[in-house]
């Protein structure tokens, strides 16, 4: 359906109307398309004019679509009498109204009425993260920075999780502002992305480096650039912090996933008591092992090729000078079938320790009982990420150990043509934000995910106060 | 003159109105007043464009001027609303915006609406209320409407006075319902046991368990009909439960009166370990045939959010035999969960005991999931295909033929 280009009269709607398929549900369908094709605003008045003299009153969602189409093309006015009428009519609004009102009040010059509009929300329902984000950047533009920080804090405080470009906005407009405080509140910021391990994307990077830059007798200087595999950055000079866990931290997390991991709600799901005991023992007499190795995952890398000469590639690229690995595996590969031969298999066992599980078991739960147990330098192999072992752990200071944990220790393997190579290696250094008060580090991404990938970033951002 | 007459025609014509065009053409049409009926039409061109103007806003002045008599005659109304009144409140204004809320909403329905954890939740809640409201209505109006066409036609068989005869003897659906009571009374004693484990009540989510209930009904209701009924058992059943209350909710008096065993005790203490098989999906040991003297066990659980080895952990931990329906042996599976519902269930096993036919008792698996019933095992299938392919085609085909097998086998071994 079109709609018209000028306004029209009551006749011409009701000829409208009856040429319409379905009568009762003109008006809407006609709303909708005015908001898609960005009508001009007459249209729209001169429908909602011919309706309350037809009915006499306006139903609450043309009022509602009215409101969209005001808002698409910034007609404050327009707003202010939609909301007035509405509060008159209606006991309270709900959340799509209170939606609309605060986006388009904030992108006006009316914004602080927008402001008012979220303290009206509060008193109802808990104001979503869109509320928030419209009247922050409200207050930033308009150079109020206390409020914006306090509406920041306010949303904090209510676990509404603010978007990448929220944050992008507080340093934008900070720039060239002096202040300690609103200096330790954008470090604030900062901190709040080495907490969630959030790596910002290349403009939000760009936008941090501006700011810094921009601080009047900061004297802070921003490059782009790659750390050294011994942690060391060739900027600064500066040493990166280490990836390793602390002793009590290392044992609390040991501690917590054997509990919560591997006998979780029931141990008769992955595996059983007995073979999980023999597996315990196993490890306690050969305990340490340098790398752990998930041998039915890591045999599925190429899928074309045999996969026991997967794994012994696998093996081979790893077993380098002195290193004790271990193997888990399936009891199915000690058969002599198409994919699993006897000749290779006695070949790999002459390089690793090998463990052979039920077929029915998941021994992701081994893998880490093992990794644990045998001390903090000791990495493991998979391209499982693990995610639901993670979600296992009933606290987030566990979750984020187990994160950092795996960061450090994680190898993922990749297949190229003739072999394989190491695709993420352990790191020695810890991928996160980190400062030490007159330096800055920030891995980046190049672009912009919303959700938490686990793949790690190689390039940084480095900044220091000269 | 006849230029002046166009160009007038031309701005009549380019004016949106039309009666006020229509009412200037008329007046042009007299010669004598030209120039009167010029200044004439453009007065009134003048005076729609205000009025044109005033009419954009009239709206707001029509819903201003309503809102007014209701503001004066309603002083205090806001108040202060508590938590539950003002949960009512945006759900009415979610559905005066065109979302899919219901009508009514009783108290505890607005209680668990609270309580859900999750926005998406929420929503999901209010779509199912509104639906389940949606489809009560129309079937009250169906209903209504037979109603009406009934008494219209039995007003019509009075007024004709016709009086059927038929030949047929009228059986009542009593006398059917002794019957069958009977069987089962008598299955009760000489039959075969078949337990329901009900002890799924902390994996399931509270529909979970109303539609574990549901399955469990009709299997019983399609038990209680067959030829040789089995001598069912609901055990672990606490009485307090969440299957409990659902079992009242549907059943109502006649729970009482259900000719069947209810024990809250496990199924290991009434019957010997070694009679007991468990019926599980996960299960590595496959069925081969019903035996007669085996006492099967199948767990009340429906899985909408996938819980694999829950069943079979539970069979394991008691140290029971388990055993899984030959599904992939005999039917070339298309795609579709192996887990089969209890009703499902109930009648491939009463078919097996019947006839001990595996191609009339797979018959109640939904027909979606296959593609296929093979009376022989597809393994055996294979090597007969196999060996047609080589005789005819030579080797090549049997190397494809490999690669298939080894997929094959890789996709069994793989977990």
């Amino acid at each position: 359906v079109q709609p018209p280009e000028k306004p029209l009269q009551a006749e011409e709607w009701n000829r409208l109307r009856e040429s319409f398929q379905s009568p009762e549900i003109f008006e809407e369908v006609m709303f909708n398309s005015m908001v898609r094709c960005n009508s001009p605003i007459d249209v729209a008045k001169s429908l909602l004019t011919h309706v309350a003299k037809n009915n006499g009153d306006i139903a609450y969602n043309l009022l509602l679509k009215y409101l969209a189409l005001c808002v698409q093309q910034g007609q404050t006015s327009e707003i202010r009498d939609v909301y007035d009428i509405m509060k008159i009519r209606f006991k309270i609004l709900e959340s799509g109204a209170y939606n609309l009102l605060i986006k388009g009040l904030c992108n006006s010059d009316q914004w602080r009425m927008g402001l008012t509009l979220l303290e009206e929300v509060k008193k109802i329902m808990i104001p979503s993260r869109t509320n928030y984000e419209s009247c922050i950047k409200a207050a930033s533009r308009h150079q109020e920075m206390n409020l914006a920080f306090e509406l920041y804090h306010e949303m904090l405080a209510k676990d509404l999780v603010p978007t990448l470009d929220v944050l992008q906005a507080l340093f934008d407009f900070s720039r060239g502002m002096k202040g300690a405080e609103l200096q330790k509140e954008l470090f604030g910021v900062l901190l709040y992305l080495r907490e969630n391990q959030i790596y910002p994307h290349k403009t939000f990077m760009r936008s941090i480096k501006l700011w810094f830059e921009s601080i009047p007798g900061g004297n802070w200087r921003g490059h782009l650039t790659n750390i050294k595999d011994s942690g060391q950055c060739p900027v600064c000079h500066h040493q990166l912090e280490d990836s390793d866990l602390t002793e009590e931290e290392y044992n609390n997390l040991r501690e917590r996933i054997i509990r919560d991991v591997i006998h979780g709600t029931d141990t008769f799901r992955k595996t059983s008591p007995q073979e999980f005991e023999a597996f315990q023992t196993f490890v306690e007499n050969r305990l340490p092992f340098d790398i752990v190795i998930d041998g039915l995952n890591v045999s599925h890398i190429k899928p074309r090729r045999m996969q026991c000469e997967n794994l012994f590639d696998a093996v081979n690229c790893l077993a380098k000078g002195k290193t004790r690995l271990l193997v888990l595996g399936r009891k199915h590969m000690l058969i002599n079938s198409s994919n699993w031969k006897r000749e290779v298999m006695k070949e790999m066992q002459n390089k690793a320790d090998f463990f052979f599980a039920e077929n029915i078991s998941e021994d992701d739960a081994f893998l880490l009982y093992a990794t644990l147990r045998s001390g903090k330098h000791c990495k493991f192999v998979t391209r499982d990420f693990l995610r639901d072992h993670k979600a296992c752990l009933s606290d987030s200071l566990t979750r984020h150990l187990f994160r950092k944990w795996q960061r450090g220790h994680q190898i993922v393997l990749k297949k190229m043509f003739l072999s394989l190579f190491i695709q993420q290696p352990a790191f020695s250094y810890d991928c996160v934000v980190q400062t030490t008060g007159d330096t800055w580090h920030i891995p980046y991404k190049d672009s912009f995910e919303e959700k938490y990938s686990y793949q790690v970033p190689r390039k940084w951002l480095c900044i220091q106060q000269q | 003159m006849q230029s002046a007459n166009m160009l007038l025609t031309k701005i009549l014509r380019s004016s949106v109105l039309p009666f006020a065009a229509q009412h200037g053409m008329k007046k042009v049409l007299f010669p004598l007043s030209r120039t009167l009926s010029l200044s004439l039409c453009l007065k009134q061109d003048n005076s729609s464009g205000p009025s044109e103007k005033l009419d954009l806003d009239e709206w707001k002045k029509v819903m201003k001027s309503g809102l007014q008599e209701e503001v004066s005659e309603t002083v205090s109304e806001h108040k202060e609303l508590s938590t539950l009144a003002a949960a009512r409140e945006i759900l009415e204004m979610w559905r005066l915006a065109g979302r899919s809320v219901p009508e009514n909403i009783s108290e505890e329905q607005l209680k668990t609406f609270m309580e859900c954890p999750s926005k998406s939740a929420k929503k999901k809640y209010l779509k199912y209320l509104h639906l389940k409201e949606l489809y009560k209505k129309n079937d009250k109006r169906k209903m209504d409407e037979k109603r009406e066409r009934k008494q219209e036609a039995q007003k019509r068989a009075s007024e004709t006075d016709e009086t059927k005869r038929s030949s047929l003897v009228c059986l009542w659906a009593n006398t059917m319902d002794k019957a069958y009571n009977w069987r089962a009374a008598q299955a009760m004693i000489f039959g075969q046991p078949l337990v329901f484990d009900m002890s799924y009540e902390k994996d399931m989510s509270v529909r979970e368990v109303a539609n574990t209930v549901r399955q469990i009904v009709l299997s019983e209701g399609c038990n209680r009909r067959s030829v040789d009924p089995f001598h069912v058992h609901f055990c672990n059943l606490k009485d307090d439960s969440l299957y409990h209350k659902e079992f009242i909710k549907h059943y109502r008096g006649a729970w009482g009166k259900l000719l069947i065993t209810v024990t809250d005790q496990c199924y290991t203490d009434i019957f010997p370990k070694d009679k007991l098989v468990y019926l599980t999906a996960d299960s590595p040991k496959v069925m081969k045939t019903f035996d007669h003297n085996k006492i099967y066990i199948v767990g009340s659980m429906v899985d909408k959010s996938i819980k694999t080895g829950v069943s079979l952990a539970r069979a394991k931990r008691l140290g029971l035999e388990t055993a899984a329906l030959p599904l992939e042996k005999y039917l070339l599976w298309n795609s579709g969960a192996k887990n089969l519902t209890l009703d499902q269930m109930m009648h491939i096993l009463l078919t097996l005991k019947d006839t001990g036919d595996w191609k009339k008792a797979l018959e109640f698996v939904p027909k979606r999931k296959y593609c296929g019933f093979v009376s022989k095992p597809v393994h055996d299938l294979k090597k007969t295909l196999n060996l047609i392919n080589t005789l005819k085609l030579g080797k090549r085909q049997e190397e494809v033929r490999r690669q298939f097998a080894k997929n094959y086998s890789k996709k069994l071994t793989q977990k």
